[in-house]
């Protein structure tokens, strides 16, 4: 689980402040430091790349919208991810509405972690590898939308159980309680994809 | 602890926010407990792979398009306060010229609606005389070819008649209809023009007043002391029941103007004779009737 570092004050205050104040590119300063991170939890709640890349334009086009209605109780990622996970989530029914959802993503993101050149594991690692990817992706696709926030905040993401309240504003006990159900049914769904875990 | 608590505060267990003592007890179970060992063990691994899953990476025309709309709506915005404000040395200039065009007029209609607004205002003393004249010269235009004698009907008017006659023509007249025959100038300039119109019209209405009072009986008497002479008159008139009307006193002569009965004129006439030297002839006041407004001017004697 990635730690998170927790900071009183918000890193990006500055460049907030500057975006407020007219300065775009400070705003373009944020667009690039966080668009991984929000591309990527849009992805896992989509599980589609395109559809990801989309949500996260229209939230980067949001928040600048709205940066003078940021007050800052948040951090800006915070703020930020929650804008991404409306979004997500308004995209889903839309989504549902109109497809037949796959047991499995068949969208083929591009992949960044890759081993050294030396170490470059086989074209049959390869495709086990992404075989398994997609599984994952496609358990966590068949969870419902309440369990699936969950999962990709904390357990994708590492947002703290307080942040995750904050952002889907629900108490912080309904949070812990929504992410054990959500382990459980995405155990036993990569048990029934995989095998013995 | 039943299995079923247990695998309920594995969760919790595996992200170590359970208390030491809720710790040691887990541990121990599990320890006892093949089934519930599994079931960490699987939770562990469905967490690895969760947490294993490669990071997608942006596409690099990603933040192009963000900053592309960005900058579309900044610019739009911006747009919106150029339009108003911006350049300023165009705009500056333009809006000073509209100012000062404003004032400009600002101050020219103004010019212009202040006379007619102080017209407006009172049908003012300089128009009633006006009227009076207009009256007057109306007024012997009827009577024409009678001559004055022939006229004993006729009220000679006191100061004070005048005054409300003035009053009753005034009045009906609309500022329009006093405007007839003569030029209202409603310019810049009007204000001098109006006091020089002004002392023209006090001048004509003296003039009527004159020429009114000669309908009257107008006597010129020589006398010794002015003064004297003038009490002794006044004493004549009130004992014949007359009205003194006005007295005046200009350069070293004294004027007093008086109403009295017709029938007494006669009478005045022996005793303005017996005070000083009369230049009136002496007229057939027997055939007037009602009121007559005298005038009579005292002289010293050279």
């Amino acid at each position: 689980m990635r730690e998170r570092n927790q900071t009183i004050r918000d890193e990006d205050h500055e460049l907030v402040s500057l975006c407020k104040k007219g300065d775009v590119d400070a705003f373009e300063a944020l667009v690039k430091k966080h668009q991984k991170r929000m591309l990527n939890i849009a992805y896992r709640m989509v599980g589609n790349y395109e559809e990801a890349c989309e949500i996260v334009q229209d939230a980067f086009i949001s928040a600048y919208r709205s940066m003078k209605r940021f007050k800052g109780k948040a951090k800006f990622s915070t703020w930020l991810s929650a804008i991404v996970m409306n979004l997500s989530k308004n995209r889903l029914k839309q989504l549902k509405a109109q497809l037949h959802r796959e047991q499995y993503s068949i969208d083929n993101p591009v992949l960044t972690k890759g081993d050294p050149a030396s170490s470059e594991p086989s074209a049959l690692e390869k495709l086990e590898k992404r075989d398994i990817q997609q599984k994952v992706q496609g358990c966590i696709d068949s969870l419902d939308d309440e369990f699936r926030e969950v999962v990709v905040l904390r357990d994708i993401q590492g947002f703290s159980y307080d942040e995750i309240g904050h952002l889907l504003k629900v108490p912080e006990g309904t949070v812990k309680s929504r992410l054990f159900r959500a382990r459980e049914v995405l155990k036993d769904c990569l048990k029934q994809v995989i095998g013995d875990l | 602890m039943e299995c079923s608590d247990i695998q309920q505060r594995l969760s919790a267990y595996i992200e170590g926010s359970v208390s030491s003592e809720e710790e040691g007890l887990i541990e121990e179970h599990l320890k006892a407990c093949q089934q519930c060992s599994e079931s960490l063990a699987d939770l562990k691994k469905t967490l690895e792979y969760v947490q294993n899953l490669e990071e997608i990476e942006p596409p690099p025309w990603l933040k192009q398009k963000v900053m592309a709309r960005v900058r579309s709506e900044a610019e739009a915005k911006r747009g919106i306060f150029q339009r108003v404000f911006y350049p300023l040395h165009i705009k500056l200039p333009i809006e000073a010229l509209a100012v000062i065009f404003i004032v400009v007029t600002t101050i020219y209609v103004f010019k212009t609606m202040q006379p007619e607004l102080e017209l407006a205002k009172a049908p003012s003393e300089e128009v009633r005389p006006r009227i009076l004249v207009a009256k007057k010269e109306k007024a012997p235009a009827l009577d024409k070819g009678k001559p004055a004698p022939a006229r004993p009907t006729e009220k000679v008017m006191g100061a004070e008649e005048q005054e409300i006659a003035v009053e009753d023509y005034a009045e009906p007249k609309p500022p329009a209809r006093i405007a007839e025959g003569e030029q209202l100038r409603p310019s810049a300039g009007a204000v001098a023009q109006d006091e020089l119109k002004r002392k023209s019209l006090s001048s004509e209405l003296r003039l009527a007043m004159v020429e009114r009072k000669g309908e009257g009986v107008r006597f010129t008497l020589t006398v010794l002391n002015i003064e004297t002479a003038s009490k002794e008159i006044e004493d004549a008139l009130l004992q014949l029941n007359g009205r003194i009307v006005k007295r005046e006193h200009v350069e070293n002569r004294n004027f007093l103007t008086a109403e009295l009965d017709s029938q007494n004129m006669k009478e005045l006439y022996e005793n303005l004779k017996l005070i000083g030297d009369i230049d009136e002839k002496e007229v057939d006041y027997e055939a007037w009737e009602g009121d007559r407004e005298i005038t009579i001017e005292i002289l010293k004697k050279p």
